[in-house]
């Protein structure tokens, strides 16, 4: 395997017949698992068959495009991959052109659906800064730092939209290529100084509605009716579902609408009225497991391409669950953050899943 | 998992793993905070979703209505606009009352008043509690420009008590009212919320009337909007009465009290029902239904003339004269006089070694008296000769046996009236019993005191030839009769006595010498007994002077009943410092005879 990778040819047969069995039927199946149960929640939190449909039609859509990339060839698309961060910054800079009555502009509005350009910038920018790495045999560090500097860019891109939660994966996204690609410890060093120190300049910049949650965060309850409700709220969702759950369509703070965004960032809440302390267990396993599938194809490949992508899904993909978990029982503040493959949102849905796609398709070429 | 950490090459595997510690350490913090929720803390939330989700609603039962002997309607439930509070939706809830009041013009102590004795009382959660009732147009619409303002509080219709006469039947019907906090929790109707019977039928039927309390609990969402009925217990509706009052005779009578104090009874001897009862003055129930009015209310409370007192069953006055029939019977069943035995009445009785007369009301006296003369001229110094002979021994039991000194058994708030004997003169008044106060006791005064209802009830027991009936008002419960209910029977020696003692009483009317002659009517054949009753003693002063103040005037009595032989009505009449027994007391339960007895020929 020493192709250059700048080497770009269309293949005019991608798919061979002997790779077609060669699939990860596990990760597909728990993709698929993840997707259907996602489905059942927003039923169970909306009530509305209409919004099932929508995120059906937009699962149908990922599950097409992530069987397709799984079988395309990475390596001859990698001139692409090293380019698509600019289709995330062009979009990005779109969503803030156009004018817009909402008081944040995270959508592009298509008509059918709102196309969310943040979640399509965390998975171009991850793709670019990995192609961008690994396109030479050595890094050197005005590497990292390009990367580090756009990563930045593209956060406040975000962070101006204001969408902290995004934001902040999308910072994420940047960055962990460069960690993992062994971004020198003592560089991280003054990197952590460097946020901590601008950390009063980012509590500024906050908008006081996003100041509100934090602060609510450490005391629920001095605004039950408020900020805190969300909390609060969630909280008993998830308590009074005790061990096994209320059952499928019996949580009552869902179904009568105590748990706000419901069907959105707090659907967890949902899970854990509904299906329980063991269904909580049970959804975390199925992350965890999907996650140890992920890291094998990782492991087993040479290419730092291959690793820095799978690696900075996976750690994306476990980022989300656990942030947006934790924000649920409330041991984090409520950031805008939904839960991967189960919250209703088409963009997240189809970016995940061809981030999936992409990872697997980096078995073939191992 | 061993390979992930060997081969030095794959560092960017290992530090990947290195940096999934942190995401899978906050999902690991996340389960053990779920297991807090839901295993350690389960139950407390657990409620809280039930709290959440769960209403549950008080379903008011529609209280009894009550009507007359005739059917006719005398208390009904009205609709009215009332203030209610959720205490658990309002906050600054003592500051919001204060400003609702100046907003509606309400009083504002009256409803913190009302706030302060109905949270105190056991209620459900989010259940609502009545600060106002019967508001006008204007106070509904006031309260709904700035609803916003009050959390908690809202406008909603709901039936108010209201008694269709007002003022005529106020005693027997009684009034609604808060219970005191410490009634409450008698009955599961007190849960309520709402008012309860304070006095009258009201008050002694109000298990029979409130019904019982249902409760609905329901599902509602978050905005407050109910969901779904989850369980139900329905109300079961008060039970309607019908009261043996015949409210044209009510009606009839009232007027002869205008501006007297007094009471009257009108009933069946011999079934016990009472076809009137009055006691003036009177005042409007409605003003308590309603509550409205603090001022009002207050009014009738501190009114010196005690509207609110029921003088038919709780005003305890000396039987006077009246008490006589039932002393000669005790005579004559003791052996002391028989109906031949002749007594000299000279005005004046003296007991020897006592210079002090006991002065009978006619100066000269009347002459040679027998027993008949004696109850149809109302000779007291007969009675003074006859008492004195008993003595109280056989006086207490005799008049006991009548039922004075104890509770008729109405079904009301009664008085036990008093029979004095020597015990209960050592204990209250501190004195041994002289012979003067069993003498006293042979005209129904010193000590003795009874409630007219006694008195109806003691003479009824002369009509019935000595069967003791229960007075009652209410005739029926919903449709299903009340019984008659004997209290006993007292046996004479003689029981023909029972038939000579009412002859008596028929010539205290008839014979031309009668105290009550004035009302003799030639159609039907009344038995009776006029009294007079003094409440200031005049022994040093000269009763003249006594009478210049009205307040000191002697009590006018008059008890009897008709027709004979086969009596359908007992009347007994007392007008407070009415002075006369024949002359004031007598016409009015004459004018109630011919009304009654008259009207359904």
């Amino acid at each position: 395997m020493t192709r250059n990778p700048l080497e770009f040819t269309l293949s005019s047969r991608m798919i061979k017949p002997n790779r077609w069995l060669n699939q990860d039927w596990l990760v597909l199946f728990l993709i698929i698992s993840l997707v259907s149960f996602g489905l059942m929640m927003i039923y169970s939190a909306s009530g509305s068959m209409e919004m099932v449909l929508r995120q059906g039609i937009f699962a149908v859509i990922g599950i097409i495009f992530m069987i397709y990339l799984s079988f395309s060839d990475y390596q001859r698309l990698l001139p692409i991959y090293l380019n698509v961060f600019w289709i995330g910054v062009f979009f990005l800079l779109v969503v803030l052109i156009i004018p817009s009555d909402a008081a944040t502009r995270r959508w592009i509005d298509l008509g059918i659906f709102g196309f969310q350009p943040s979640e399509l910038m965390r998975c171009v920018l991850t793709i670019s800064a990995a192609a961008f790495l690994s396109r030479n045999p050595r890094i050197v560090l005005r590497d990292w730092m390009i990367v580090i500097g756009l990563s930045f860019f593209s956060f406040y891109l975000v962070f101006i939209q204001p969408d902290l939660g995004t934001a902040i994966m999308v910072l994420i996204s940047g960055i962990l290529p460069v960690l993992i690609s062994g971004f020198p410890v003592s560089y991280q060093i003054i990197g952590i100084l460097v946020i901590l120190l601008s950390t009063p300049f980012i509590w500024m910049n906050l908008l006081d509605y996003q100041k509100q949650r934090v602060l609510t965060f450490f005391d629920p309850n001095s605004d039950p009716l408020g900020t805190g409700w969300n909390i609060i709220q969630s909280q008993i969702a998830v308590g009074s579902g005790s061990l096994f759950g209320k059952g499928f369509l019996q949580g009552t703070q869902s179904q009568l609408n105590f748990v706000p965004e419901s069907h959105t960032d707090f659907i967890f809440a949902v899970v854990a009225e509904e299906f329980g302390l063991f269904g909580v267990m049970g959804l975390f396993l199925v992350y965890l497991l999907l996650a140890f599938r992920l890291v094998m194809i990782a492991k087993n490949s040479n290419f730092l391409f291959v690793k820095l992508v799978a690696g900075t899904f996976i750690f994306l993909l476990l980022t989300y669950v656990a942030f947006n978990t934790a924000m649920v029982v409330g041991i984090l503040p409520v950031v805008g953050m939904p839960l991967p493959f189960l919250s209703q949102g088409g963009t997240a849905l189809i970016i995940n899943m061809i981030m999936i796609g992409i990872i697997l398709s980096f078995r073939r070429t191992a | 998992m061993k390979k992930f950490f060997s081969g030095k090459r794959d560092s960017e595997s290992r530090k990947l793993v290195l940096y999934l510690i942190l995401p899978i350490f906050i999902m690991f913090v996340v389960l053990l905070q779920t297991i807090n929720l839901t295993v350690i803390n389960g139950k407390k939330y657990e409620t809280k979703s039930e709290n959440n989700r769960i209403v549950s609603r008080t379903i008011y039962p529609t209280r009894g209505l009550i009507y007359d002997t005739h059917d006719k309607l005398l208390v009904e439930n009205i609709a009215s606009s009332q203030l209610n509070l959720v205490p658990e939706r309002s906050t600054d809830t003592l500051k919001k009352i204060e400003e609702i009041a100046e907003l509606l013009d309400l009083e504002k102590s009256f409803l913190l008043d009302i706030y302060g004795i109905q949270i105190k009382k056991p209620r459900y959660p989010f259940q609502s509690i009545t600060l106002a009732k019967s508001l006008n147009d204007e106070q509904i619409a006031l309260f709904s420009v700035s609803s916003e303002k009050f959390k908690g509080f809202s406008v909603e219709t709901g039936l108010v008590r209201s008694v269709v006469n007002k003022k005529s039947l106020a005693h027997v019907l009684g009034y609604m009212g808060y219970p005191e906090s410490n009634d409450v929790d008698k009955s599961s109707n007190f849960i309520s919320g709402n008012q309860v019977g304070i006095s009258g039928i009201e008050k002694t039927y109000h298990d029979q009337l409130s019904g019982r309390v249902g409760t609905r609990i329901e599902e509602k969402d978050v905005s407050g909007k109910f969901v779904r009925v989850l369980s139900e217990d329905n109300a079961e509706s008060g039970k309607d009465l019908k009261l043996s009052i015949d409210l044209d005779l009510q009606n009839f009578l009232i007027p002869f009290f205008e501006g007297q104090k007094g009471a009257l009874v009108a009933l069946e001897p011999k079934s016990g029902l009472i076809k009137a009862l009055i006691s003036s003055p009177a005042y409007d129930p409605n003003i308590f239904n309603s509550s409205s009015s603090l001022a009002e209310i207050q009014s009738i409370f501190s009114d010196d003339e005690g509207p609110l007192f029921n003088r038919a069953t709780m005003g305890n006055y000396p039987p006077a004269s009246t008490i006589k029939p039932i002393l000669g019977l005790a005579a004559l069943d003791e052996g002391i006089v028989d109906w031949n035995t002749i007594i000299q009445d000279d005005g004046e009785f003296y007991v020897e070694g006592d210079p002090r007369p006991y002065r009978g009301w006619k100066e000269d006296g009347h002459g040679k008296v027998d027993l008949e003369k004696a109850i149809v001229e109302s000779s007291d110094v007969y009675f003074y000769s006859t008492a004195y002979d008993l003595t109280i021994k056989r006086l207490e039991p005799f008049l006991n046996k009548f039922g004075f000194g104890n509770k008729t058994n109405i079904d009301a708030e009664e008085s036990n009236g008093l029979v004095p004997n020597e015990k209960w003169k050592l204990g209250y008044i501190g004195e041994f019993w002289f012979k003067g106060d069993s003498i006293n006791l042979g005209i129904g005064q010193g000590y003795m005191l009874s409630t007219p209802i006694q008195i109806s009830q003691a003479i009824a027991v002369i009509a019935n030839r000595g069967e003791i009936i229960k007075p009652r008002l209410v005739e029926e419960i919903d449709e299903s009769p009340t019984k008659l209910e004997s209290l006993g029977k007292i046996k004479l020696k003689d029981e023909t006595n029972w038939e000579k003692i009412e002859k008596s009483m028929i010539e205290v009317i008839n014979a031309p010498n009668g105290t009550a002659n004035n009302i003799r009517d030639t159609r039907y054949v009344i038995a009776g007994k006029t009294g007079t009753a003094q409440i200031k003693s005049y022994e040093d002063q000269e009763y003249e002077d006594i009478r210049e103040n009205p307040f000191f005037r002697d009590h006018a009595l008059f008890v009897g009943y008709a027709p004979i032989p086969d009596p359908e009505l007992l009347i007994l009449v007392i007008i407070e410092n009415g002075e006369s027994g024949s002359r004031v007391a007598a016409p009015i339960a004459k004018a109630g005879f011919d009304y009654y007895l008259t009207k359904n020929d």
